[in-house]
């Protein structure tokens, strides 16, 4: 009864008091070998969503951290709209990374006394609208999430003094459960944030993931973005940790397609000119950016790639405005938005300020805020608790941010995973591996790509292609080596999910700067499904893969596809003296979306202009040449 | 123990409404001074000022603290009177309200407790299908593509005749053969349909095939380990945390079940 009482109190206090117990539980002390280079592909999710972020609590989701993380580790649970929710498979490891501004807010705000709020008219009003019904909850989320973006929540919410404590008794009790379900060798939970920065609803947002159990990083809470909207404050907050903690921390960009130019913009948060200082320390602190989740795909776009047959992936809906559909987008800030893009501006600064800001390597992950990390088209929980599996109407839903912008529920990707080559299943191995960028984007499925790059490969190379790339090369994300101008080989790997779709092709992406100092780039089709009859034209392209969805089934063929494409291939454009890039893109064969299994499921008849079919793919990160001074 | 009775609160509440019920039992009227008294003291007033602080920025004026004070005042009076007017009944959200306080209270007032070996074994014994270790396996495969199965029957006859397992492979780069392989293990190189697959095969012969999401696979399982419960100390984090888990939903119904009892309740349509 005491604690009960002490409980209550401590609700009441809600931003006040720190109501914490010490915790002094050792760290795990299981030993985990590491092999002798990496072996196994791990997969997760870097980007969910909880009851704690303010936006998902009010969006109607109920499930907690451990039900994110007993989900993750594949077991069945119940969705907040009372859906059975299991993963086909399990993942690997998992990063929960709510919100930081008002982190557990909503949530609060709802559960307080409503004596605690009486002299707080905002919080108190928000407070009845949410108990007073599920409407009420959806309109105070969206009063918050306006409220951020034009910077107008009160200051109970957003003051760092006034929540520090109601966050670090919340953070001291979620790293308890982060604590509890890491299991090194079998299940790597991460602790994480989102640094959720939207300067007019221009999206900066950053998921941060530590390397460090809870205990290693003490009194650490995470930063918030209101009133410190330049990520540059953000590298200054992980370098003070790593200085004070002897931590390690890293941040993920992602959305950069609704940034409206800004993720990647050739000048500083504050319109200043890039120099040193500003890559140095960008290069350092961002490894790895998220390409491809739930709001999208963020690799090309057919404006900037006009030559790329398979540039729109996921980018309708999302390319008209911004995240809040606050200010419209033009084509002409696009560069700054996607990936590629980017990672040829990289190699212009690299020539320009002297290093490159945008030298990352390349994840997907969902971004769903549902507690649910699902990634399949068959098995998609959507973008919040609205619009979960059991949803009838989420395909056609207007969207509350942009549907004047024609942006609605079946814009949405079924997200996608984050691919680490790693040593073994630990916190320390994939946040090296991350650092090393030695990881892949897929939209979904599991493929297993690997690739090496190197000036003393042989085609020969390919039948012992791990060692030899290991010994002979560097795998994805790293840099060309030696060298004396003739041009670098790869080797190349991409394994079928078994459980997906087989593979259409291999194709490798070149960025380089020609002599004009400009950025171009080029795509390579580099092995592919039935080469027998499959030919290149002379333009390089390759005919489609066949259509073999059959759209009243959900199913397709997988016979016209490859299980495996293993190739040898060598930069026939090769010029020693011009900075350059190279990534492997992997195109299964065509496969339904997920509405049509929407549709299927409740026998809906879907418009036209819904997207149907699509070819799911994999991004490696990309391996660097630099020409010897 | 005496004194932990004496400082509960619950105690204080219960001393103070028999010293209500002895007012008035002695003066024998129907009006409770203590319903009528309205004390705002200094705390009341530290409170007022932190929370007009907190949203101006700077203390409130004599003025305005007096306002507040005559809101605050104002605010308790009628709620009072709302309270003797009955107004807090069927209102759904107090009504609601008051549900999720008791429930948080309830939850809260469950003490967690450090379980003991033996309640986890407990809990293991109770529940073994989730604390099974899968069967161990050694065994080579040779991949034979996307063929026929009447083409793949044949071909594993031949190999169970002794025919050399390279002429029929096809390249892929997967383990030719795995030592010591749980389930899981195989479920992710080969996929879910391929390990489920491997319990029904006669170990020590070619057999198959066994299809995959590859295509097809001749399967020569050299040496199987059945599975078999796990020992405790193999799981403990998972039992640890299954039991807890299972903790707080069986203290959520029992908190329920205390209460439950009393009530008599009727549905209609229900006998």
């Amino acid at each position: 009864m005491r604690k009960s009482l002490m409980w209550a109190a401590c609700m009441a206090a809600l931003a006040i008091s720190a109501c914490s117990e010490n915790d002094d539980s050792d760290e795990s002390g299981a030993q985990v070998t590491n092999t002798e280079y990496p072996e196994q592909v791990f997969w997760g999710d870097t980007h969910l969503h909880t009851d704690n972020s303010i936006d998902a609590f009010g969006f109607g989701n109920r499930l907690d951290a451990e039900a994110a993380l007993r989900f993750a580790r594949g077991e069945e649970v119940t969705a907040t709209k009372g859906a059975k929710a299991k993963l086909s498979r399990p993942l690997d490891f998992l990063v929960i990374a709510d919100h930081s501004d008002a982190m557990g807010a909503t949530k609060a705000i709802m559960e307080a006394p409503r004596i605690a709020l009486l002299t707080n008219k905002f919080l108190l009003r928000w407070h009845d609208m949410m108990n007073e019904s599920e409407e009420g909850s959806l309109r105070v989320t969206g009063e918050l999430i306006d409220g951020a973006a034009k910077g107008t929540l009160p200051a109970s919410l957003t003051d760092p003094e006034e929540t520090r404590d109601r966050t670090a008794d919340l953070w001291e009790k979620h790293g308890e459960t982060v604590d509890q379900y890491n299991e090194p060798g079998k299940f790597t939970a991460f602790m994480g944030f989102e640094y959720t920065s939207m300067p007019d609803g221009d999206n900066l947002h950053r998921v941060v993931m530590f390397r460090d159990s809870p205990k290693k990083m003490g009194d650490t809470i995470p930063f918030g973005a209101l009133g410190e909207q330049n990520p540059e404050r953000l590298w200054a907050y992980m370098a003070a940790y790593e200085k004070n903690t002897g931590g390690k921390v890293l941040a993920i960009p992602h959305n950069s397609n609704v940034s409206n130019g800004r993720m990647f913009a050739m000048n500083k948060f504050d319109g200043s000119p890039i120099d040193a200082a500003y890559v140095k320390t960008r290069a350092l602190r961002e490894p790895i950016v998220e390409v491809t989740q739930i709001k999208g795909d963020s690799e090309a776009h057919p404006f900037l790639s006009p030559n790329d047959e398979f540039a729109d992936f996921g980018v309708a809906g999302w390319d008209k405005c911004n995240l809040s559909c606050t200010r419209d987008m033009q084509p002409e800030s696009y560069g700054g938005s996607y990936v590629r893009e980017a990672l040829k501006r990289g190699l212009e600064l690299t020539l320009s300020v002297g290093a490159n800001p945008f030298k990352f390597g390349m994840i997907g992950s969902t971004d769903s805020h549902t507690s649910l990390a699902t990634a399949d088209e068959n098995n998609f929980f959507g973008k919040h608790s609205g619009n979960e599996a059991n949803n009838r109407g989420r395909v056609m839903a207007p969207q509350n941010l942009g549907t004047r912008e024609g942006r609605f529920g079946w814009h949405y990707l079924s997200s996608g995973y984050a691919a680490v080559w790693a040593t073994s299943n630990t916190r320390e191995a994939i946040f090296d591996a991350m650092m090393r960028r030695e990881v892949y984007a897929t939209t979904g499925p599991r493929m297993q790509v690997r690739f090496f790059g190197g000036f003393d490969f042989t085609a020969e190379d390919t039948a012992d292609l791990v060692k030899t790339g290991y010994t002979k090369g560097v795998p994805m994300g790293g840099d060309l080596k030696g060298g004396d101008g003739e041009a670098p080989q790869f080797l190349i790997s991409a394994l079928m999910d078994p459980e997906s779709a087989s593979l259409d092709r291999i194709q490798v992406i070149k960025g380089w700067v020609d002599a004009t100092g400009k950025s171009q780039e080029k795509i390579y089709n580099v092995s592919w499904s039935n080469a027998d009859a499959r030919k290149l034209g002379a333009n390089g392209k390759l005919a489609p893969v066949p259509n073999t969805v059959d759209l009243t089934k959900g199913t397709w063929d997988n016979a016209t596809g490859a299980p495996e494409l293993v190739t040898f291939w060598q930069d026939p454009d090769f010029n020693a003296a011009q900075n350059a890039f190279y990534y492997v893109r992997v195109l299964e064969i065509p496969t339904p979306t997920w509405p049509v299994y929407d549709a299927l499921k409740f026998s809906l008849t879907l418009p036209e202009e819904v997207i149907k079919i699509q070819q799911e793919r994999a991004y490696s990160s990309p391996i660097w040449y630099t020409p010897s001074a | 123990m005496l004194r932990k009775f004496i400082r509960e609160p619950l105690v204080h509440f219960l001393g103070g409404a028999l010293l209500i019920f002895a007012f008035f039992w002695t003066t024998g009227t129907g009006r409770d001074p203590a319903d009528y008294s309205i004390i705002i003291d200094e705390t009341d007033i530290d409170r007022l000022t932190t929370d007009w602080e907190r949203n101006f920025r700077r203390a409130p004026t004599q003025q305005e603290l007096d306002g507040l004070i005559d809101q605050e005042i104002a605010e308790e009076i009628y709620y009072r009177e709302a309270l003797r007017l009955g107004l807090d009944k069927d209102d759904p959200v107090i009504r609601r309200r008051l549900f999720k306080k008791m429930q948080f209270i309830e939850s809260e007032n469950s003490e967690e407790i450090a379980p003991t070996d033996a309640i986890l074994q407990q809990w293991m014994d109770s529940h073994p299908a989730n604390y099974s270790l899968s069967s161990i396996y050694d065994f080579e495969q040779i991949y034979l593509g996307q063929i026929s199965t009447a083409e793949a029957a044949d071909i594993i006859e031949q190999l169970k005749q002794g025919a050399r397992p390279a002429t029929f492979a096809k390249p892929l780069s997967l383990p030719v053969a795995l030592d010591h392989a749980t389930s899981e293990e195989i479920s992710r190189q080969f996929g879910d349909r391929f390990a489920g697959q491997l319990a029904g095969l006669e170990p020590g012969v070619w057999s198959g095939p066994v299809p995959s999401g590859f295509g097809l696979h001749a399967v020569k399982i050299t040496a199987k380990k059945p599975g078999k419960v796990a020992a405790l100390d193999e799981v403990r984090q998972r039992v640890t945390n299954d039991w807890s888990a299972a903790q707080r939903i069986t203290q959520k119904e029992k908190a329920l079940d205390r209460y439950r009892p009393q009530y008599e309740i009727t549905i209609a349509g229900r006998p």
